[in-house]
């Protein structure tokens, strides 16, 4: 794909150049140096080299806030997925977080010859079946918790998700060669490698018989919504578990016990202004008895995104968004942040770790995962 | 009753009069309809008009009053058509005349009535930020000078007490029974002239109109710097009264925007940059940044206005479309973040009072204005003029003509020389031309 077929696809053409995207972008809001109207400019004057060559061009979050708001309908998120591919092809990549641990495990992924033991945390504890029409697929949270130097409570989502379905009665599928869904590949531009973890995924899942799969993460649900639609061939249902969980609770199987919290919601980017799920997760919050859910200032499609994709680009400007969601979080007076995004959940968690001398604001807060909120409330019929 | 009237025009908005005034002078009879209670239109609510601050109201209230007592053109007022049967040369038309709840042989105007009369409601000439009464005058100079009882909210009709006006009323015109009437009206041409609404900013939520007490509409700032709106003329802000000396105003609001109204609305550039005028002449001193994506000042001395707006009335322009606008809750001042884009940097700017520059849309009953007169709208709901070259007023139905904002957005100069063009072409029809 070239830079003109870029422009095309993504309605660049369309731009009026009026700078809403910038305004609205929570990166240039902190880093004087990201502008995303530019990065349309230099392409539409066609400045490809400095296009590709700008260090910036791997920090967009993909947040969607500039695409929901762009009077011209260009899809500037898009642009930067593809637009990163033919950086990558060149060889430019952006600054991977975590020393690109990450990064070489998603890669290592796709080499069929390595062996995951990707199911070891999964005891008898939890019901799974070998056949079933609904499949969970796990995504990569348990490798996040044994990779990242603090307790991220990654590898909480992935065993609370099978515990509350068990509880609905629900016996999943989990498939011990599932791969990385390829997201983060993706969005940095290493297309040929989300395209082997996708083909392998999109194989097993076919393979499995299975008629519904069900995620925790927004980001593999996003993926396999949006984007495998154009590399592979997989016809299913797709839900993320608030949906699920939000449509079958009423069915009189999940009782809760009281759980008096206050607790404040995020919007993760991807459930939210990506696939538009806004009202699930909060009506499985309020479902609980005893918790009360106070609302920050920005939420559903104003919500403010947590501040990295993809592992890539993560600097002070990240921890500067972080910290002010943080406070709004905390301004609410409510105890417990809860997001339904594992990644949300760890760079907030990452926000608190202080690292060196500075010390920023006291940001400290509860953050779980509202499956874990859910799994905690669960009463009699849950596993414990 | 039935009159005989050569050329009907729906809508007494500028273009509306404008048309009937040139027809009648021509000697044509013309019968002008007008669904509220008062001729005058949007222009009425308009404080001043670009290039010239001219009073609106001192251009308009003379065409007004003429057309009014012209001997040619007969008014029908509260008025509005619900079937157009025939054809070009013999259109026989129903017009719904609504009971005003006054003999308007027997009512001089006087305005005991609405003197007296104890029921206040929100006015909605002035954007609901005054109030008028129960039975009431459109605006102060209405033509007809006849008052209106608003049934919906007078006393006597909800709860069959009260009758001040008629107590009061030395002519004897309230007529609380007065019934809606059915009038037909041959014509042989018709003009619609039915103006525009304007956009209601509220789904734009990043700009937090009905959410931000100072982020206000165009409109609404108009009837705030009128002398005759609800603050007197002082700009004076909703949330606590303050005359706001630090203002921005911002462009496109619901124009230029696939997810609102595509289309360029005309006129906001330069009302944007006369209000701005308007409030250093009110307050001298008063600093006001106007945010724009393409100034377009294309008129007669329009770039002249805007670049006196730079030197002589403290007013910036800055290009960037805002992304946002939060809120200081301590000083409930607006927050407007935009980038730069002069320089690339994304920044916020802190005013008193924002006013957001709403773009003009089709009259909301167009759809059904439309299929009563069979006529076609183009993509966006105005009037579709398909030979724009050589027939520019024609719409899509022989005979039926349009001029003004309903034909799409223009300033009132453009209105009037359109609306000429229709009473011309109106002429043509009636002399027997096609």
């Amino acid at each position: 794909m070239t830079l003109e077929d870029i422009i095309k696809e993504t309605k660049t053409y369309y731009c009026l150049e009026c700078g809403k995207c910038s305004s609205i972008c929570p990166i240039s809001r902190h880093n004087p140096s990201y502008s995303p109207r530019l990065m349309l400019e230099k392409a539409l004057n066609g400045f490809e080299g400095d296009l590709i060559n700008d260090q910036e061009l791997f920090s967009c979050l993909s947040c969607y806030n500039c695409l929901l708001r762009c009077p011209a309908d260009v899809d500037y998120p898009l642009f930067m997925q593809k637009v990163r591919a033919l950086a990558s092809a060149q060889g430019k990549y952006g600054v991977p977080a975590h020393s690109g641990t990450l990064q070489s495990l998603m890669r290592l992924m796709s080499n069929p010859a390595i062996e995951q033991r990707r199911l070891e945390w999964l005891s008898d504890e939890y019901r799974i079946s070998e056949k079933a029409d609904i499949l969970f697929f796990v995504g990569c949270a348990p490798y996040f918790e044994s990779v990242l130097d603090f307790k991220t409570g990654a590898l909480d989502i992935a065993k609370d998700s099978l515990k509350i379905l068990n509880a609905l009665g629900i016996e999943p599928m989990v498939l011990a060669d599932e791969k990385c869904c390829g997201h983060d590949l993706l969005w940095t531009g290493d297309v040929k490698t989300f395209r082997k973890l996708a083909e392998h995924n999109a194989r097993i899942i076919k393979e499995s018989g299975a008629k519904k799969i069900i995620f925790s993460c927004p980001e593999g649900y996003r993926t396999f919504k949006f984007d495998y639609p154009h590399y592979v061939d997989l016809d299913c249902e797709l839900q993320h578990i608030t949906e699920f969980l939000a449509e079958n609770m009423g069915k009189g199987k999940l009782n809760f016990k009281e759980a008096k919290k206050k607790v404040t919601y995020q919007d993760p980017c991807r459930l939210g202004r990506h696939l538009g799920v806004y009202e699930q997760p909060r009506k499985l919050i309020e479902a609980i008895p005893g918790i009360e859910l106070t609302e920050m200032e920005h939420i559903r499609d104003e919500s403010i995104c947590c501040g990295t994709s993809a592992w890539t680009n993560c600097d002070a400007y990240s921890k500067q968004i972080r910290t002010e969601r943080l406070l709004e979080a905390k301004a609410t007076g409510a105890e417990m942040l809860i997001t339904a995004c594992p990644k949300c959940q760890i760079h907030f968690k990452c926000a608190m770790v202080s690292k060196g001398e500075e010390r920023g604001p006291d940001v400290e807060m509860d953050v779980m995962d509202i499956v874990n909120l859910v799994a905690s409330a669960l009463g009699d019929n849950g596993s414990e | 009753m039935a009159v005989n009237n050569s050329v009907l025009i729906i809508g007494g908005g500028i273009a509306g009069i404008q048309s009937a005034i040139d027809l009648a002078n021509m000697g044509f009879q013309v019968c002008l309809v007008e669904k509220s209670p008062s001729i005058g239109g949007r222009m009425a609510q308009l404080d001043k008009t670009f290039p010239t601050n001219d009073c609106a109201m001192c251009i308009l209230a003379p065409k007004m009053i003429e057309a009014g007592r012209h001997a040619n053109i007969k008014l029908l007022t509260y008025s509005e058509v619900l079937a157009v049967d025939g054809e070009v040369g013999n259109f026989k038309v129903s017009i719904k005349k609504k009971a005003r709840s006054v003999d308007e042989k027997k009512c001089t105007g006087c305005g005991v009535c609405v003197e007296k009369c104890p029921w206040k409601v929100n006015n909605e000439f002035d954007l609901n930020l005054g109030q008028r009464k129960a039975i009431y005058f459109a605006f102060p100079q209405t033509v007809p000078k006849l008052p209106v009882i608003d049934r919906e909210h007078c006393a006597y009709f909800l709860k069959g007490k009260c009758r001040a006006c008629e107590k009061f009323c030395e002519a004897g015109a309230i007529k609380y029974d007065q019934e809606d009437e059915i009038i037909e009206v041959e014509a042989k041409a018709i003009i619609v002239a039915a103006g525009f609404d304007l956009y209601d900013p509220t789904p734009l939520r990043e700009y937090g109109y009905g959410r931000i007490q100072n982020v206000i509409t165009a409109m609404e700032y108009e009837r705030l710097s009128s002398a005759s709106g609800p603050t007197a003329g002082e700009l004076k802000r909703p949330s606590d009264g303050k005359i706001a000396s630090d203002i921005a105003f911002i462009q496109c609001v619901g124009s230029r925007d696939v997810r609102s109204n595509r289309y360029c609305s005309s006129v906001c550039c330069m009302y944007g940059t006369k209000e701005a005028i308007l409030a250093y002449e009110h307050q001298p001193g008063t600093k006001s940044t106007i945010f724009y994506i393409d100034l377009r000042a294309v008129g007669k001395r329009f770039q002249e206005y805007i670049q006196r707006a730079k030197d002589e009335y403290n007013v910036t322009y800055i290009r960037s479309r805002p992304g946002n606008i939060e809120l200081n809750h301590h000083t409930q001042n607006p927050i407007i973040w935009y980038e730069d884009t002069t320089t690339g940097e994304t920044k916020s700017l802190e005013v008193e009072l924002v006013i957001l520059c709403q773009a003009l849309i089709p009259p909301r009953d167009i759809q059904e204005m439309a299929s009563i007169l069979s006529i076609e709208l183009d993509e966006y709901g105005f009037v579709k003029t398909p030979d724009g070259l050589s027939h520019p007023v024609d719409t899509t139905r022989v005979g039926i003509l349009a001029c003004g904002c309903v034909h799409s957005p223009k300033d009132i100069p453009d209105s009037v020389v359109q609306a000429s063009a229709a009473a011309a072409r109106a002429a043509e029809i009636l002399s027997g031309g096609t």
